[in-house]
């Protein structure tokens, strides 16, 4: 029986995200917090392992404020047992390293076969975390898994493909480990069945804060982070006088003596 | 004097020597010396513009294996005590990166693009957001400040004629992270957009004619390239998409025909000096970068455009 536990992020939906060239500003209209994607597949992935085994046992874990659980919980709805949320006024503002340091104590204490987790996050983007509990947890980490083998698959090792650049790699790596999949995987959410869109799954909702964890002030949040931002700029970019023209022969030509003139033709 | 460790990806040699301008702009007027460490003997030239080479030799090493290659870097860390660790954002640096910030217990900045100094701080910046605002880090730790660096972003165009001093590193032992690879698929090579002065570039609305961009960019001497709408579609290989999730380019020349121009696609163009879009909507986003705004269908662009050239090809002026 395989204990999978998967570590996700909710992240403002960035796609919604308009920036505005001319005054070079971010315009944040309509923001949702939705399942960062390469999350989603993770989820998605143990979910399906699930199917295969349903004696499997799925916990998803996130650091997160309480208002994620209307979240959490529809993930419960799709056939994850644990939803695990941790969650502290302490741990805000926390970067990658003390976030992972809060994952990491919270995890240590549980037994799992494998942590699932996505590579990077479509806010920060770092991809630090999943390598960081590797480091802490002392496990083997990888990123940009596209498929892992389901048959392969046991409690002492998992097979997987991985994506890069040039070339698709497959691995065999010993379990326990980290195994971070990426939206360029095939797997996808189901969607919740109609007669359990209103199941009440709230004491499956584990709510974790620090006074489970112990941290001292000084180690977590804004104090216990090593890297904080400390501006944010809106891109510039350098607008030109613009020519407007067709694709009619006047245009054409002012293109060509253009192309010309720079030396391209 | 600082000292400045930069770790040499084995599958992006010159991305990582690279890195040493940005320990030129993070240590200005300071002394500093930088020390290059590659795993194995790449058997490619790195001395030139490094002061000091590490050269990690140990039969049991496997490179994908970054529980190994972290210890290792802790092992030389430990007896060195670099002042600056700086990884490239490839796709093992982004995992090495993490892990031996962690160990270490310092913080780490990931796919900086570029380095500013403010109030004695050093800022690394960084786009967030999937590249829509840049965010400028600052880290309290000193030792070593670590930070991995985007790729494409950093040219060196400094001394090549150093001779560096070469150790050749045997660790003791090597840690085993229990995996190992089954096998190795190289994915069809297309060529390297970056290295193209001239690129044309198809999106979203030539999503029907994206194989007429080929003609037009073997006219101009240039390649082909994509934004991600393409390249999602299976229309092209990911390795020739320009953009956040893409590469970063800077051609002479960029076409961008069919492309809205998305924040996370410019992104991926960095001091591009001429810039002509083809678009049905004039008010797409990359028309206020393009020098020349083409109004209208991009096929009867290429098709006119060509039709013109070969018109005047061979004629004396």
């Amino acid at each position: 029986m395989m204990r999978l536990i998967c570590i996700i992020k909710y992240v403002p939906d960035v796609d919604n995200f308009k920036y505005d060239y001319e005054n070079n500003v971010l315009i944040r209209e309509n923001v949702r917090l939705t399942l960062n994607p390469d999350d989603a597949c993770a989820v998605a992935f143990a979910l399906k392992v699930k199917a295969r085994d349903p004696k499997t046992h799925i916990e998803v874990v996130t650091m997160a404020p309480m208002s994620v659980q209307p979240h959490m919980e529809d993930l419960l709805r799709l056939g994850v047992d644990k939803g695990t949320i941790i969650s502290d006024r302490l741990y805000i503002g926390s970067d990658t390293y003390a976030t992972s340091l809060v994952l990491g104590r919270y995890l240590s204490a549980q037994t799992y076969d494998v942590i699932l987790s996505g590579t990077h996050a479509i806010d920060g983007d770092t991809s630090h975390i999943p390598a960081q509990l590797g480091d802490l947890l002392g496990l083997n980490q990888m990123s940009g898994i596209i498929k892992v083998d389901e048959a392969a698959l046991s409690q002492t090792l998992a097979v997987f493909e991985v994506e890069t650049e040039d070339m698709i790699a497959t691995y065999e790596m010993m379990l326990p480990a980290i195994l971070s999949l990426t939206r360029e995987s095939a797997y996808k959410l189901p969607y919740i069945k109609r007669q359990n869109m209103d199941l009440d799954v709230t004491r499956r909702i584990n709510i974790i804060s620090n006074e489970q964890l112990g941290f001292e002030a000084d180690e977590v949040g804004i104090k216990g982070s090593p890297t904080k931002v400390a501006k944010t700029y809106t891109k510039e970019f350098n607008q030109k006088e613009r020519t407007v023209i067709g694709t009619d022969d006047e245009g054409i030509s002012l293109v060509y003596e253009f192309l010309k003139e720079k030396g391209f033709i | 004097m600082k000292s400045c460790l930069i770790y040499i990806d084995h599958k992006e040699i010159q991305n990582s020597i690279d890195l040493l301008e940005v320990a030129r702009q993070i240590f200005k007027d300071e002394p500093y010396e930088t020390t290059g460490v590659e795993f194995g003997d790449q058997k490619v030239t790195l001395t030139g513009g490094f002061d000091h080479l590490i050269q990690v030799h140990h039969p049991e090493i496997k490179l994908y294996d970054q529980v190994a290659v972290t210890d290792v870097m802790v092992q030389i860390q430990e007896a060195k005590a670099y002042d600056c660790i700086l990884i490239p954002a490839t796709y093992y640096g982004r995992i090495l990166a993490p892990r031996l910030s962690m160990h270490l217990g310092v913080g780490l900045v990931a796919d900086v693009t570029a380095i500013g100094h403010s109030n004695n701080n050093l800022e690394m910046i960084r786009p967030a957001f999937s590249g829509r605002i840049m965010a400028g880090i600052i880290s309290r730790s000193q030792s070593p400040i670590m930070m991995s660096v985007r790729q494409g972003v950093f040219h060196y165009e400094g001394q090549t004629d150093k001779v560096a001093d070469i150790m050749k590193y045997v660790p003791t032992h090597v840690k085993d992270g229990g995996i190992s690879c089954l096998s190795v698929k190289q994915k069809e090579q297309t060529y390297d957009i970056r290295e193209s002065d001239v690129l044309v570039s198809g999106g979203g609305g030539v999503v029907k004619s994206f194989q007429h961009l080929e003609k037009l960019a073997k006219k101009l001497g240039g390649q082909v390239s994509a934004s991600r709408k393409i390249v999602d579609q299976g229309l092209a290989s990911r390795s020739i998409q320009v953009g956040q999730s893409g590469k970063t380019v800077s051609p002479k020349l960029y076409i961008a025909l069919g492309i809205y121009g998305s924040i996370q696609h410019v992104e991926g163009l960095k001091n591009v000096p001429h810039m002509i879009s083809v678009n049905i909507n004039r008010d797409a986003p990359i028309c206020s970068l393009s020098d020349i705004v083409v109004e209208g269908d991009a096929v009867a662009f290429i098709d006119g455009l060509m039709k013109k050239i070969e018109e005047n090809e061979g004629t004396l002026l």
